[in-house]
């Protein structure tokens, strides 16, 4: 037996590790030097702030470094998750977080606030964040959910002597730990009904509930719409769905339970057993295939003629007692993984995309009556897929058959035995809190009112942490969950998704218009923006995934882009030393800074969604994918508001360069290196909206590959 | 011959027995001084002393895990926030036997009513047993499989430190967060300013604002 202390494909948090071992290190560093009479307190905050950025930078590193192929999909108990979503959505967040401290750098000294640790908080909440983008486990999303909000309170107080940031963040404390306490609550109802915290069972638990039904119990649906049903779902969900099934021999067999039974097999079943196990040439072809990406070539020829090789079959479907042959997974995993390592994902969807087809031709057969059913089919066709000749390997299958049922599964028990039907209205239930609490986090509509108060009490620096770098990670959260996790269960969360993103694109559009200060401006425009976002996740489709991504990215960039110019003019006169910005504090900038203005102008015609930019483009695709699966109405109505809320943007515009008055303001100049990073961003607007293929393609295989 | 020799296990017994007398004839006594007490300081005192005693019941019941949690949470964190508060508010103790006497009616009543609704559940509920009328009473059961020589919390070091080692991590982040975030927002910053005299402000204080 050898003993691995320390696996490498097991390390899916390396960066993680490495980020809160660094955060640590520059603690002392701060203590050592900040509190120290010797040195005679110096303030250290640009020299925190450049080493924070290179911590940011070498976790971006290790990001990119860590192999996708080689780690397992799932580490740490199946609580992480390292797919490309993870990675992808990290990877942005350190990038989008480094621009961030380089661009409040002078912003932070000019407003006096001298606390070191004021920068590592930030590093706390990147933390936090980084964890949410990967949690696969309710609880580890709970934990790191709370390390994140609890750095959001203290950063929203952090100015002590400012009455108003106080407030924020007192106002923020509490209502965030309501919202805290309500995502606690459903957990522990989706606890109580499912007796997992695991996104990976929740998926395997509630995947077979009907759009429409409340409860889990396939009998109350005619043969053939149920079984399009299914088979329409497999085809959706397709990989998104199945590519956890590594998890399932993991958890549901041992591998003491495995030899165990290998040793009780006969000698004729062992051989099948090795038979089974070595037929890994199909795979080995099939995996090459996949590995292009071509998905859209699933009615190829081969399989084609797989199906109508299995259709001879159907009529020995009474065979009694065929579960879905765990065992037989695991060893065929493991021969597929010393071959196509890279195929595992594909593999899974391709066994169950033919099941599914099967069915869908054999719908007349009298014995698909249920769920058991459903997977004894599937198991004969997996079966069958490696081994033609099907009683044979049927024997094998039996023999499992009590494993996979395991004999304190109350739940399974019920569902399986006596066709019981499970009521789910408290899942529902439990959901909508949830999701009630994830919306309180992203400052949806009916749950927005923190968030303008919040966002103009607390200082401006941390406003554009509020604003532009968390909300991706809440929507990896949201994906994970709703998407992965309760995709059975759209139907009853997308009206509150719907309903949620209909109000919030309101209230942003329309309460955005009455504002002078420009940051509670920039707050309603972020509430709107929310609510684009979220029309786009209540689609339930691919093209809804890739949208949302690409609008985020997007968001993040020219949040970016605005605020860093927000935080960079700084005026030059000193009375007026105040954190908050009227809007009349940019005005006639085009006379002072011409090209920052013409920046400011044309990130401000992004975000509006103007057409030269790539604003345009993400806008528009949001609608089409809302419209793409028929959610006309809300479409109508985003796109309705979306012009109206073109005013406010375009207001800020005018006061840069049409405003009657003679004489502008005074800035401090900007150093080199953030004028270079803002012309960057500036120019990503253009270079996205010329070829926007690069964003597309990397979206698309995110929304694929989570 | 001088009599049987008694058995450790009776010794045993008989020691527990002593413990869970002694314990909760404590726990009586100090549940019933929190309402009586007059000063609301010896009430929380005796509010903590009804909770450790309470403690030790459950260890007597080998439940070591509750009765830890027990003392942590409630008597390290919420009846010494509890104290904290009475003291910082300053109240008056009054008199309030006139009113015990005249409410004494009405609360005998309740309790009673209390005691009665307890009974009813504990006679309902603690059946031989309660699988008997279910779905499950028909499933064998292997019970040695189930049973285990660990103490509970020995169980849940041997999760804590494998399964969940990374939530036990990142709990240990929040935690240090917590302390960090405290310490920043209240700490003052070591400043140089110089020692000055400010003549008017030196007069115009009295013994009140000192």
């Amino acid at each position: 037996m050898i003993i691995e202390t320390v696996k490498l494909n097991e390390m899916g948090i390396f960066p993680e590790l490495f980020f809160g071992i660094c955060i640590i290190y520059l603690f002392l560093y701060g203590t050592f030097t900040c509190y120290n009479s010797r040195f005679n307190f110096p303030i250290i905050q640009t020299s925190i702030s450049y080493l924070a950025i290179l911590v940011l930078i070498m976790v971006s590193f290790l990001l990119i470094n860590d192999c996708l192929n080689e780690l397992n999909y799932i580490s740490f108990n199946s609580s992480i998750a390292n797919d490309y979503l993870s990675f992808t959505s990290k990877l942005i967040i350190s990038l989008s977080a480094i621009v961030f401290l380089l661009m409040t750098q002078e912003h932070i000294l000019d407003q006096k606030i001298n606390h070191f640790e004021y920068i590592l908080i930030f590093l706390f909440a990147l933390l936090g964040i980084f964890l949410l983008c990967s949690s696969n486990d309710l609880i580890i999303a709970y934990l790191s959910i709370e390390l994140q909000s609890l750095a959001f309170y203290i950063l929203a107080a952090f100015r002590k002597n400012s009455t108003y940031s106080i407030e924020a963040g007192l106002k923020y404390f509490v209502l965030g730990a309501f919202s805290s306490g309500l995502f606690l609550f459903g957990s522990s109802l989706l606890y109580g009904i499912s007796g997992s915290v695991n996104f990976a069972d929740f998926k395997d638990l509630f995947f077979w509930s009907i759009p429409g039904y409340t409860t889990v119990t396939l009998q109350s649906l005619p043969l053939l719409d149920r079984f399009e049903l299914l088979t329409n779902k497999i085809r959706l969900m397709g990989i998104s769905q199945f590519s956890l099934s590594e998890y399932d021999c993991e958890t549901l067999l041992t591998d003491f339970e495995y030899l165990n039974q290998y040793n009780q097999l006969d000698s004729v079943a062992r051989a099948e057993l090795q038979d089974l196990i070595i037929k890994t040439d199909l795979y080995n072809e099939l995996g090459r295939y996949f590995e292009a990406g071509f998905f859209s070539q699933m009615n190829t020829p081969l399989f084609n003629e797989r199906g109508l090789r299995l259709i001879e079959n159907l009529d020995i479907f009474n065979y009694y007692g065929i579960m879905f042959p765990s065992f037989a997974k695991k060893s065929l995993w493991q021969a597929v993984a010393n071959e196509a390592e890279n195929s595992r994902l594909f593999i899974e969807f391709m066994m169950y995309d033919i099941a599914g087809e099967k069915i869908a031709m054999g719908t007349d057969s009298q014995h698909a009556h249920s769920p058991l059913c459903y997977l004894r089919i599937l198991a004969h066709s997996i079966s069958s897929y490696f081994n033609d000749s099907y009683p044979k390997n049927c024997r094998l299958l039996t023999v499992y058959m009590p494993y996979f049922i395991e004999p304190d599964d109350y739940q399974t028990k019920k569902y399986f035995y006596e066709h019981e039907a499970f009521d789910v209205g408290l899942l529902k239930f439990a959901l909508t809190f949830i999701l009630i609490s994830l919306f309180f986090k992203l400052a949806i509509a009916p749950f927005h009112t923190w968030s303008p108060a919040v966002y103009e009490g607390s200082p401006t620096s941390t406003t554009f942490f509020f604003v532009v770098v968390p909300k991706l990670a809440i929507f990896v959260l949201l994906l994970r969950i709703f998407y992965f996790g309760f995709f059975g269960f759209i139907d009853s969360w997308r009206y509150y998704v719907i309903i949620g993103a209909i109000s919030s694109v309101l209230v942003g559009c329309v309460a955005g218009l009455e504002q002078r200060k420009l940051k509670s401006l920039l707050a309603y425009s972020s509430i709107s923006h929310m609510g684009y976002l979220l029309i786009s996740f209540s689609t339930g489709s691919f093209e809804g995934i890739q949208m949302l991504l690409n609008y985020l990215i997007i968001y993040m960039i020219s949040g970016l882009c605005v605020w860093s110019i927000f935080v960079l003019t700084r005026l030059k006169n000193n009375y007026s030393k105040k954190q908050n910005k009227d809007l009349g504090d940019l005005v006639l900038l085009h006379k002072s800074n011409n090209m920052l203005a013409l920046i400011l102008t044309i990130s401000l015609f992004s975000i509006a969604g103007l057409p030269p930019t790539i604003g345009f483009l993400v806008k528009m695709s949001i609608f089409l994918s809302a419209i793409e699966s028929s959610m006309y109405f809300a479409a109508l109505i985003s796109i309705l508001f979306s012009v109206i809320s073109a005013f406010y943007y375009i207001r800020i515009i005018k006061i840069l360069y049409y405003e009657p008055v003679l004489v502008g303001k005074l800035y401090y100049p900007i150093a080199t290196q953030k004028a270079f990073v803002t012309t960057l961003l500036f120019y990503s607007f253009f270079f996205f909206f010329i070829n926007p293929t690069a964003l597309y393609l990397m979206t698309h295989k995110t929304s694929l590959m989570f | 011959m001088s009599g049987v020799q008694i058995p450790f296990s009776l010794y045993q017994n008989m020691i527990i027995n002593i413990l869970f007398y002694f314990f909760s004839n404590i726990l009586l006594f100090s549940a019933l001084m929190v309402v009586i007490v007059q000063n609301s300081i010896y009430s929380v005192l005796f509010l903590v002393c009804s909770f450790i005693s309470a403690a030790s019941l459950l260890f007597i019941l080998e439940c070591e895990f509750i009765a830890l949690l027990f003392i942590i949470i409630y008597v390290g964190a919420i009846a010494v926030l509890f104290l904290f508060v009475v003291m910082m508010l300053d109240i008056k103790t009054i008199n309030l036997t006139k009113n015990t006497i005249k409410y004494f009616p009405f609360g005998s009543f309740i309790s009673i009513i209390f005691l009665f609704e307890i009974l009813a559940i504990i006679l309902k509920n603690f059946k031989s047993n309660p699988y008997q009328e279910k779905f499950l009473v028909n499933f064998y059961y292997n019970w040695y499989e189930k049973l285990d020589g660990l103490t509970e919390i020995e169980a849940v070091g041997q999760v804590l430190y494998t399964h969940y080692v990374l939530q036990f991590l990142v709990a240990g982040f929040i935690l240090f967060l917590a302390v960090v975030g405290s310490i920043v927002l209240t700490i003052t910053p070591p400043s140089k300013k110089s020692k000055s005299q400010i003549i008017y402000r030196q007069i115009s204080r009295n013994q009140d604002s000192v």
